[in-house]
């Protein structure tokens, strides 16, 4: 049995191996949390995106920041606004749950049908951040106190986590997830992904900008390794400019594009004797 | 079921747990990894394999308890050779061996291969007698050699879908090695140490996220009792570091300690900026930035006394092991320029240069060594504490300290 027919595929505009393919169509059926690892600019967050086109269900995006807690995901009780409206006498203040707001998890919990749930660099949040959703990514539900009322997933949401690796994640949320590393691509696939960005592009163009690319790719010195986006960008920059082909290995036009840090400027020129 | 796998690995040391053993065993129950040995590779990965660290050690292992399903089929003709389309074969006889496996009907590789080997024999002898009638089994064969199926029987494509590179060929490639870091040290002391650094500041430049109490109860009682809330800027850290450490010969005894430390560094990520440098037994005119400090591959120090303000606290690691005329001679320095003056001058420039210099040294002479000169030297110009967590606690309090 093939696991990926009639699951995710690459879309359009996103071209996902074989294996990621297959990592998403595992946790899928084990209706686990997949979690994405991967350099920047591999695409982590695009694939959330590619999945909910590709399977065509509607995409929940929660993005953490370093202030975000567990409980904003849940519900949030507005107890500023109610006071507010207390103060002027306002319609329905005795209604608790005017007050009570749901946030992303509760969105894709409540929601009517089934939806792809993407909880964006997770590792960006506080150290025991994970650990305050395991319950509730278990088990799919919720309690609210203030309502007495428990939010339960009428369809359990698809849920993508990211993470940049910017913190260790607790083993006991690691275990209930389903992992996939996303390794850099290498250039035959990158030629694909770049290709699904232009309508139209220059064979020889293409092939030399992806020489240079992961030639700076291997620097050593270079501290941030130049992404796809980057890539992407630069692709752009020399179609637009006209540069001829045999240039862009040599000369390196627009490279300020591709390497943004003045110390890896440097180290580029410098190393290739420019 | 094959538990025997599960108790394999942890015997090897991987962290599995039950839940995801079960997990494993659910997804192979709901026929996710029938096709055959590549597929369950990569499903047994992403299931028991939670970072990738571990996916190289869980490839040596993997490929040690399966490597019996590689097959070396020695009695196979010349004809046959030509005839049997590996992928065919490969793939129907690794499903097989494969599901046994799972299904726990056999133990080992060995008794399974013994029977997919019968299978094939029998085969052989069918297709000789039926080849010349052009059946059209044989019909249906490609070209690819049978001997060829020997390294690979993973190699093969799995469900007609192309893509997929074979478990064994991924193995072999051990693409994650540069990932594995088994040294299991626990630097958390280390890390807990350098949270000391702290100097909190609302001063900064970031959003009005935090309740202000006070500041809403006065603008509240001034509002005549209408609710007005305040907010604050959060405190944060403003701690900048700056980590120059040793790489020079003396200190490769040393350079699990360093990394180490290096780590509980870059784990902390509560310093409003960390930089790291490296020099080779003393601090001259240029700094390195790469460990191995290679030629080139340098920046001025000039370059730090400008750019850096004298706010950064500065830890300099190294075990101050040099001859005299490397902290003393104008010239005593092979790895590059000196720019006119010795070590110690330079030395002494960082002291200048920044308001706070500690020097952690891995192996520190107790008192004044009167037969390690050098050491007694620098010690003469920074506060230097012994690279243990105890000496870290105490030089963390020294950096804290404002004169």
């Amino acid at each position: 049995m093939d696991i990926n027919a009639g699951g995710f595929k690459s879309t359009a505009t996103y071209v996902a191996s074989n294996e990621l393919m297959s990592a998403v169509n595992v946790a899928r059926m084990l209706e686990k949390p997949l979690l994405i690892k991967g350099e920047p600019g591999t695409g982590k967050t695009m694939l959330a995106n590619a999945i909910a086109e590709s399977l065509g269900m509607k995409l929940i995006i929660w993005n953490i920041k370093s202030t975000t807690k567990a409980q904003d995901g849940l519900y949030v009780y507005d107890t500023i606004q109610r006071l507010y409206d207390g103060q002027f006498g306002e319609e329905g203040v005795d209604d608790i749950s005017r007050y009570i707001k749901l946030g992303k998890l509760g969105e894709a919990f409540s929601a009517d049908e089934q939806v792809v749930l993407l909880i964006d660099e997770i590792d960006k949040a506080d150290l025991e951040f994970p650990n305050d959703l395991l319950w509730e990514l278990d088990q799919m539900e919720f309690y609210i106190h203030e309502t007495r009322e428990t939010i339960k997933a009428k369809h359990r949401p698809i849920v993508i986590i990211t993470s940049n690796a910017e913190k260790e994640l607790p083993d006991a949320f690691l275990r209930r997830c389903i992992f996939h590393y996303i390794a850099f691509p290498d250039k035959e696939l990158m030629s694909e992904i770049v290709r699904t960005h232009f309508d139209k592009l220059d064979d020889n163009l293409l092939e030399e900008a992806l020489k240079a690319f992961y030639e700076i790719r291997e620097l050593r010195d270079v501290k941030k390794k130049p992404s796809t986006s980057e890539l992407i960008d630069w692709i752009r920059a020399l179609q637009l400019g006209g540069i001829p082909t045999e240039k862009i290995c040599s000369e390196l036009p627009f490279i300020g594009t591709v390497v943004k840090k003045d110390e890896d400027l440097d180290a580029v020129i410098h190393k290739r004797g420019m | 079921m094959f538990t025997d796998y599960f108790y394999f690995l942890k015997d090897h040391e991987m962290d599995i747990s039950l839940s995801e053993w079960l997990t494993l065993m659910e997804a192979l129950d709901k026929g996710l990894a029938r096709s055959g040995i590549t597929e369950f590779y990569y499903l047994s990965r992403m299931i028991l394999c939670k970072s990738e660290n571990e996916f190289d050690k869980y490839d040596m292992l993997f490929n040690e308890y399966f490597k019996g399903i590689h097959m070396e089929p020695e009695d196979v003709s010349d004809q046959m050779k030509r005839w049997l389309d590996k992928s065919d074969f490969a793939q129907s006889a690794e499903q097989e061996m494969l599901k046994k496996l799972i299904d726990g009907e056999v133990n080992r590789i060995e008794e399974t291969k013994e029977e997919v080997l019968e299978k094939f024999r029998e085969r052989q002898k069918d297709q000789e007698s039926e080849h010349n009638g052009g059946n059209q089994w044989i019909g249906t064969m490609g070209n690819s050699s049978f001997g060829n199926l020997g390294g690979h029987m993973g190699g093969v494509r799995i469900g007609g879908t192309t893509g997929y590179q074979s478990a064994f060929q991924v193995i072999g490639e051990r693409k994650f090695r540069d990932f594995r870091n088994d040294r299991v040290l626990d630097n958390r002391q280390f890390q807990v140490a350098l949270r000391k650094l702290r100097q909190f500041s609302t001063r900064l430049d970031v959003p009005k996220t935090e309740l202000d109490i006070n500041g809403t109860i006065d603008k509240t009682c001034n509002n005549g009792g209408c609710l007005q809330i305040v907010f604050d800027r959060p405190r944060k850290n403003t701690v900048k570091l700056l980590l120059l450490m040793d790489s020079g010969g003396t200190m490769i005894p040393y350079s699990n300690l360093l990394n180490e430390l290096f780590q509980s560094v870059n784990k902390s990520n509560h310093f409003k900026d960390v930089k790291t440098y490296y020099f080779h037994n003393c601090i001259y005119a240029r700094l390195y930035n790469s460990p191995e400090c290679e030629f080139g591959d340098w920046i001025e120090t000039e370059w730090i006394f400008k750019n850096l303000d004298r706010d950064y606290k500065v830890i300099i690691v190294g075990d101050a092991a040099m001859a005299p005329e490397e902290l003393y001679s104008e010239t005593g320095n092979y790895r590059g320029p000196n720019d006119g003056l010795s070590g110690y001058e330079w030395l002494k420039l960082m002291k200048r240069n920044f308001k706070r210099v500690l020097w952690l040294n891995p192996k520190m002479a107790p008192g004044n060594a009167p037969w390690r000169e050098a050491e007694t030297a620098v010690k003469g110009l920074f506060k230097m504490n012994r690279l243990t967590v105890d000496g870290l606690k105490d030089g963390m309090k020294y950096l804290m300290q404002t004169k």
